[in-house]
């Protein structure tokens, strides 16, 4: 009731300047957003020919599956980045929360030491020994060319760990002291208590980490450099990489419509990679956003 | 007597830490991945920082390399590539700080201020999407659009103009990180102000209007003076940042022609260190050099905020922290 009357309310009343300026300005920054992806999604099922006519079009001219079906020309590499993605995406998640979930709920109980372990925590969210040392790191524990470094890399982030323990400071200290008269030890209360209390929290970033992992190209440049390792954002810098270095070759050839359609093979290439991203975002949004709220909140 | 009074009420604190500790046990093994963790991938790594000041040679290993004190750290100072990196890097981050610092600011008053619940949804929802997308994946669409070849310039011959170089002309390509990075991170660094904004007391707007005051001042002094706080930590991050220019966005989008105006430290030791003969040392130190700024500045931010604002990111003192929740009620 009391929200249709705000509704009329709202309908009636005309818009002020201000509202019809941010409404506007919103609107454009949507288009502008939006308008990337759709013309990515176009390009990449356009021929080559239908491309140079007209680089923009709100509808592919002449639908072709035909850039899918090349980025498999050169054997299915997509597949196994996919699999890999998946596999350490799925892995890395699970070892990351639970190291998170577990440091966040030790750190918002009292204990001794407890100052000095957390600034130890947070020093390194702003300094650290660096890419070489790091590297070397990685080579002498002879985890180069393996998924396990990627996920070791990531297995935590202070940062996430810092909000998550706001989140746990949010519980009533009662709710554990109760549980601690009725005899529990710290694991009870962690696994029983407090666990099922943060379900939300922990769903959201799992999300966060899991998409971390997706997203994750920059160690695996530098760490996997075997083809059945790949991940599928590397895979698609080799894609665009080799593509670039095609498109020269290419270049002279006259035909537009036998030619290799390199700048469609790249676009297929990144909704492929996107395409998850994609299809659960928009119903995941809140959880997303309910996560920052939860550290913005208390920070 | 005393001594034994004093040794006495020793063993006793002692005795209360043991058991302290003991009490807490089962806390230190929840800790413990991470602790390992944290200490096998971030402090052993710190202590690879050595290499700094010796002459790696992989067959010596890290600790058997000779010393040779500063050479590498007065190499920085006198390799040109080396100083341009350094003076992308600040320029890049100033802009940064100028052209991007303020945008989530703007568009989190703009979607509080804009009408209707579920378009404000639907916006959102598009507008933070981008955030979670790579790097990679960024810049391959948006050298679709900007490229030489690309929707743009070719939307651009098409009405008879001439066509740009924004990703192949240095002044355009500086241009072309700060919109990009805008059009990625926007939406997302704005709800961060969104939440303080929802946080507001919605009475001090009512008062506000009963005044007489206009939906502009009111943003202005409610609005924005709420968000201080906010800001401030924002800030604080983004001052302790400025070393790192945003390696990921311009790894990704750098070509040969831009590649020396784009050169920032984090590309230049990935390229020193990848590209060329190595020289761990020499990479290591120019890595030190940045990591060290970057912490003095980090320092120096949260020092000068929190004598401005009465917010900080983090206190070495405990009383301070105490001191800070009251506030923070207040300003809720």
């Amino acid at each position: 009731m009391a929200n249709e009357k705000v509704k009329v309310k709202k309908k009636r009343k005309k818009w002020t300047g201000l509202e019809f300026f941010c409404t506007a300005g919103l609107t454009l920054l949507a288009l502008l957003i939006i308008i990337p992806f759709w013309n990515t999604i176009v390009i990449s099922f356009s021929t080559n020919a239908a491309y140079v006519k007209s680089p923009f079009s709100l509808w592919p001219k002449e639908f072709t599956w035909d850039n899918y079906r090349n980025i498999f020309r050169n054997g299915d590499g997509l597949i196994t980045a996919y699999k890999n993605t998946i596999f350490v995406t799925l892995v890395g998640t699970l070892a990351a929360m639970a190291t998170m979930i577990m440091a966040a709920y030790v750190f918002s109980r009292e204990f001794p030491g407890k100052r000095f372990l957390f600034l130890a925590a947070i020093f390194t969210m702003y300094f650290g020994g660096g890419l070489i040392p790091t590297y070397l790191l990685i080579k002498n524990l002879g985890l180069l060319n393996t998924h396990t470094s990627i996920i070791l890399m990531s297995l935590a982030s202070v940062y996430n760990i810092i909000i998550m323990k706001n989140g746990f400071e949010g519980v009533p200290m009662d709710l554990q002291e109760a549980a601690m008269i009725d005899g529990a030890n710290d694991l009870k209360i962690f696994a029983k208590v407090m666990l099922p209390l943060q379900k939300p929290l922990i769903a959201t970033f799992s999300l966060f980490t899991a998409v971390g992992f997706w997203n994750n190209w920059y160690w695996p440049m530098l760490v996997l450099n075997k083809s059945d390792k790949t991940l599928l954002q590397l895979f698609l810098k080799t894609i665009i990489e080799s593509a670039s270095t095609l498109k020269e070759g290419v270049a002279a050839a006259e035909d537009l419509s036998t030619m290799i359609f390199t700048m469609g093979i790249q676009m297929a290439s990144v909704l492929c990679v996107i395409l998850p991203i994609m299809v659960v975002y928009p119903f995941l949004q809140k959880y997303f956003v309910k996560g920052m709220l939860v550290g913005s909140v208390k920070m | 007597m005393e001594t034994k009074v004093k040794a006495q009420k020793n063993s006793e604190k002692k005795k209360t830490i043991l058991t302290e500790i003991w009490r807490a046990r089962y806390l230190y093994l929840l800790l413990l991945p991470f602790l390992v963790w944290l200490i096998v991938f971030h402090y052993i790594p710190m202590g690879g920082i050595v290499m700094a000041f010796k002459d790696y040679k992989a067959r010596l290993g890290i600790l058997g390399s000779p010393w040779v004190g500063l050479k590498h750290f007065e190499r920085i100072f006198v390799t040109p590539d080396a100083i341009t990196s350094i003076k992308n890097t600040l320029q890049i981050s100033l802009g940064r700080i100028i052209w991007e610092f303020p945008m989530p600011i703007l568009l989190a008053i703009m979607i509080t201020e804009m009408p209707g619940t579920k378009v404000k949804k639907v916006y959102q929802t598009v507008f933070t999407f981008p955030h979670f997308l790579s790097w990679v994946v960024v810049s391959s669409i948006m050298t679709s659009l900007f490229s030489n070849s690309g929707v743009v310039n070719t939307a651009l011959a098409g009405m008879g103009m001439e066509k740009v170089q924004f990703l192949g002309e240095s002044g355009f390509f500086r241009v072309m990180l700060y919109v990009t990075e805008n059009w990625k991170e926007v939406g997302w660094g704005a709800i961060i102000y969104m939440a303080a904004i929802a946080g507001i007391d919605p009475t001090l707007y009512e008062a506000a209007s009963i005044d007489g005051a206009s939906r502009l001042r009111q943003i202005w002094h409610i609005t924005l003076s709420s968000l201080k706080p906010t800001i401030a930590i924002m800030f604080i991050l983004k001052i302790g940042g400025i070393m790192n220019a945003g390696f990921d966005q311009i790894f990704n989008m750098r070509n040969d022609v831009v590649k020396a105006s784009s050169q920032i430290l984090d590309t230049y030791i990935y390229d020193i260190t990848f590209l060329a003969t190595p020289n761990y040392g020499f990479s290591t130190a120019v890595g030190l050099f940045k990591a060290v700024i970057n912490f003095i500045l980090l320092t120096i931010a949260n020092q000068t905020v929190g004598i401005l604002t009465g917010t900080k990111m983090f206190s070495f003192r405990k009383e301070k922290v105490k001191q800070e929740k009251p506030a923070k009620a207040k300003a809720k």
